[in-house]
């Protein structure tokens, strides 16, 4: 082959060859603007327990805000809706809602429910029976009191009959951090709670701040949010422990977390007195 | 979690609680920052390792000192990815860039495409959704100049093949950045593709001229009427990448792809061997990147780290882009021209994987493309490339010649020596100009005789003015000794300076004999011009042609020097002028400097320039002692001094 021959076809190979990774780079951009926006396996990948089903288990419905309506006719929520879309990006059709008793998930009993949404904040204790996500939720733990009480310090709080959940971490916060005189009244549920608060048989609960708010709001003016506690708490979803699927469901909550989802939900569902609470509402001093 | 585990103590009465708060949590993390490195580098293993197994060893999966809940350490850590992303921006040397641009975008081009399509090529292999599959690929194509101090230490930086892939660099990271703004975008933005590219097409545009148009002059602004506080400059450059970061992210774009191109914009503005950028690499070395790579490791997830899945997807990312960055540095070696020890070379510097490799990956991890094996693969394949590009340029450099001193990089670090400190303005205004092409340095020196440094000091601070007038920080200090010839030569021995500028505001301070600008360019390596007058702004350039100029053309002779300087200093308002000799300075406007090669003849023949208006004279330069001294010998007879001493030179130039 003549040189010049030789250098000209070489020339044009390298042409050629620049031309080609410019051209990838180009298409790699736009095929990446065109791509789906669903989950993949570099995600982690997500095995129903029950084929096409992602099964949900949670401790009270209706919780305002959070799950509405009932098991078998749930029509929004937070909490729901958060299911619904972890069902959408795992490809699955439907979403099964189970009820177990808040102690009894925390203590890692999810009745066969690929995991538990019910604004559950992760501990050491509970990650000795659990695995838990990240977190999708941050709220201050806040006090809710009859209209007409006043929460204006800690000497306040400490004279008044404080109820909680068994298994919440409210159980431990209200000892530690408030110290009331009369000793603490268990409740199983909110409903049994919020019962006995507008009948006068307790006077103060905690729950965490959006939840707080919402049930305020719908209590027709009997309720209100009167203090919130310092330290916000991390809430995510339990799974089993040693699921293989909490990789996926981390995943997932991050999209959601990164692309507004949540921040969507929680506008729609709880409102903006939720995210404008942490500075409406007054806070509380605490033994600690 | 071991600490609280132990605590709360209770001895006599005295309780102590564990330690919690930032107090406590900040101490964990400098505790490692301080001692990670150092272990890490004892074993021979980089520092850097250090870092990631140190944020393993108090994070979550690890002794949890620092807990999952915890967002003040990784907040922080992400101000750190900024930070770093700002640092890789605006160290790049855009003049290397400019010199090997063929090879560079070739170069660029090749170890940005081979890489990128292995690793598409493998995330589609394994049935990953397509922008999981660029994500990766595009990750695996960029690369960190982990190793480039280790090459630069050795005196190779201006060896074409490292030019290359340091200005490969440039193209590899961006080019990443932009596919790593399409995917993420693709991901945040819930509209139509055709939204989605054109938001980012629209977001890249705005960024790319806030970032290398408006920030570059508001930066300059600032740093001219705010910058005389160091700490204010500092904090100027700080805000600039945030402004970017911020701006990005109104566009959905992620803030590294503004931070790395505000460090772009501002390049030239910091200069890599000047006070404020020193100012950046210390805090970034010392506080930010670190923490960045601390919460990095807290990622680390062992457990996950050994399952076969992740191992399975390292090494898959190792072939990936190891591989491609092995084929790129073959193919560029044959199409190029380079060695093989050169091609290793540039292999070495191109194969490690780390600030935009972690950065796609952590974005990928939070917008929740990635799961943790995937981030631990990654981390596999950083251990991996640093380890092999620390052997590989190890091997390489000691192959690979040091190239003699550069002459095209004049404006690199340039020294001003002043006995006048009312020459200041004129004399940093044509130091500032001939250092901005290069992106270099300006340091300013007063000539002080023995003994009164004391009542010249209160000067200093006229100089300092000055530089931040012309938007540098030239840092000057006392020269002092009883010549100033010797005093600049003594100065230039230790500062090394490209080029060197003497004031002298009359033409009757030099001799009949010599000026001290020709005693310094005697002794010295780097090219000298004297600067006459005592103008305050340089609005137009006369280069002086004369007889002796047409007849010596070389960029080495004061000829060429004259017509780069003027190219520098005028920039596109050169005029030029012929004549047989100097012209006569006095027909000078205000606002015009004229620029001569000369002698110490001319220098007397000229007359002082008018009120306004100056002279730069470009002194001969000197030739290397050994073809100096080889044409002396031939000429004048052995045993004949090659040149005076600079105490002889000039007597008068002696205080």
């Amino acid at each position: 082959m003549h040189p010049m021959s030789f250098e000209g076809t070489r020339s044009r190979i390298w042409r050629a060859s620049v031309s080609v990774s410019a051209w990838v780079l180009i298409t790699g951009v736009m095929l990446s603007a065109c791509g789906d926006l669903g989950s993949s396996p570099a995600a982690g990948t997500f095995a129903p327990r029950t084929p096409g089903v992602l099964t949900v288990v949670t401790s009270t419905l209706p919780s305002p805000g959070f799950w509405e309506g009932t098991a078998h006719h749930p029509t929004g929520g937070l909490e729901y809706e958060l299911a619904r879309d972890l069902a959408d990006r795992f490809g699955l059709k439907s979403v099964r809602i189970e009820i177990e008793h808040f102690h009894r998930i925390v203590a890692g009993r999810l009745g066969g429910a690929d995991l538990a949404l019910d604004l559950i904040t992760p501990t050491s204790q509970r990650e000795q029976s659990l695995d838990f996500s990240t977190p999708y939720l941050d709220a201050a733990p806040t006090v809710l009191v009859r209209s007409g009480q006043p929460v204006p310090d800690l000497e306040t709080a400490q004279s008044l009959r404080w109820g909680a959940i068994r298994g919440t971490t409210f159980v431990g916060m209200i000892d530690s951090m408030i110290a009331p005189d009369q000793s603490l009244q268990l409740f199983e549920n909110s409903p049994a709670m919020l019962a006995a608060l507008k009948a006068n048989k307790i006077d103060a609960v905690l729950f965490d701040l959006p939840l707080a708010v919402v049930t305020a709001g719908r209590s027709g003016g009997r309720l209100k949010t009167a203090a919130q506690l310092p330290d916000a708490e991390s809430i995510a979803a339990a799974l089993p422990k040693g699921s293989s699927n909490a990789q996926a469901v981390d995943s997932a909550i991050r999209a959601f977390t990164s692309d507004g989802t949540l921040d969507h939900l929680l506008h729609v569902w709880v409102g903006s007195a939720a995210t404008n609470g942490a500075s409406s509402i007054p806070l509380l001093h605490t033994t600690r | 979690m071991i600490v609280a585990s132990v605590f709360p103590i209770s001895i006599a009465g005295i309780s102590v609680s564990s330690p919690t708060g930032p107090a406590w949590e900040f101490l964990v993390l400098f505790v490692v920052v301080i001692i990670g490195p150092p272990l890490l580098q004892r074993a021979r293993l980089p520092g850097i390792i250090g870092l990631l197994l140190g944020g393993y060893a108090i994070g979550p999966h690890g002794l949890n000192l620092i807990g999952a809940g915890n967002t003040t350490i990784p907040d922080l850590g992400q101000v750190g990815l900024l930070y770093l992303m700002f640092v890789a921006g605006v160290e790049l040397d855009l003049g290397l860039l400019r010199v090997h641009r063929r090879a560079v975008i070739a170069f660029g081009l090749l170890s940005f495409t081979l890489p990128m399509l292995f690793g598409t090529a493998i995330g589609f292999s394994l049935s990953w959704g397509a922008p999981a599959a660029l994500l990766l690929g595009s990750l695996l194509a960029s690369h960190t100049l982990l190793v480039y101090p280790a090459v630069r230490n050795a005196g190779l930086t201006t060896v074409p093949a490292v030019a290359t892939a340091v200005g490969a660099t440039v193209l590899t990271d961006t080019a990443s950045l932009v596919v790593l703004a399409a995917v993420s975008g693709s991901q945040l933005d819930g509209g139509g593709p055709a939204s989605i590219a054109l938001q980012i097409v629209v977001g890249l545009g705005v960024l790319l001229v806030f970032t290398l148009v408006v920030l570059p002059r508001l930066a300059r602004l600032a740093f001219r009427e705010l910058g005389t506080d160091r700490i204010v400059r500092y904090l100027i450059a700080i805000a600039a990448f945030l402004a970017a970061a911020t701006l990005a992210g109104s566009f959905g774009i992620e803030g590294i792809v503004g931070a790395f191109f505000a460090g772009l914009g501002l390049n030239r503005l910091v200069p890599n061997e000047g006070p404020l950028m020193d100012r950046i690499d210390f805090f970034g070395a010392a506080v930010f990147i670190p923490i960045f790579l601390v919460t990095v490791g807290m990622l680390l997830e062992p457990s996950v780290m050994i399952q076969g899945e992740t191992l399975k997807l390292a090494a898959l990312f190792i072939v990936a882009s190891i591989g491609g960055k092995a084929v790129a540095s073959g193919v560029a070696r044959v199409r190029l021209g380079f060695s093989p020890s050169e091609a290793m070379l540039m292999l070495g510097l191109t194969v490690p994987q780390a600030a935009a490799t972690l950065a796609a990956t952590v974005i990928g991890f939070n917008i929740g493309l990635f799961d943790q094996s995937v981030v631990n693969a990654v981390l596999v394949l950083i251990l991996v490339s640093i380890v092999a590009a620390t052997l590989l340029v190890e091997r390489a450099k000691a192959r690979v010649p040091v190239p003699g001193k550069s002459s095209r990089n004049l404006g690199k670090r340039v020294l001003v020596a002043l006995d006048d400190p009312r020459q200041a303005a004129l004399a940093f205004a044509i130091g500032a100009r001939i250092a901005a092409p290069d992106s270099g340095v300006v340091r300013g020196f007063l000539a002080c005789p023995p003994r009164e440094a004391d009542a010249f000091k209160p000067q200093l601070e006229q100089l300092r003015a000055a530089g931040f007038a012309v938007g540098f920080d030239t840092d000057p200090a006392l020269l002092v000794d009883p010549s100033l010839a010797e005093g600049v030569i003594n100065a230039a021995a230790v500062q090394e300076p490209s080029f060197v500028l003497i004031g002298q505001r009359r033409v009757a301070a030099a001799s009949a004999l010599s000026s001290p600008g020709e005693a310094v360019a005697a002794y010295s390596t780097s090219p000298v011009a004297i600067v006459i007058g005592d103008a305050t702004g340089i609005r137009e350039v006369v280069l002086i042609e004369t007889e002796r100029s047409r007849d010596a053309q070389s960029d080495d002779t004061a000829v060429g020097l004259a017509a780069e300087l003027a190219s520098r200093i005028g920039r596109r308002r050169v005029s030029v002028r012929k004549a047989n000799e100097l012209p006569n300075t006095g027909e000078l406007s205000r606002g015009q400097l004229a620029i001569a090669p000369a002698t110490s003849w001319e220098i007397l023949a000229a007359s002082d320039p008018p009120t306004g208006a100056a002279l730069l004279l470009v002194l001969e330069p000197r030739l290397p002692f050994d073809e100096a001294g080889a044409a002396e010998e031939s000429e004048a007879g052995a045993g004949e001094p090659r040149q005076p001493a600079p105490a002889e030179v000039n007597p008068e130039a002696r205080r």
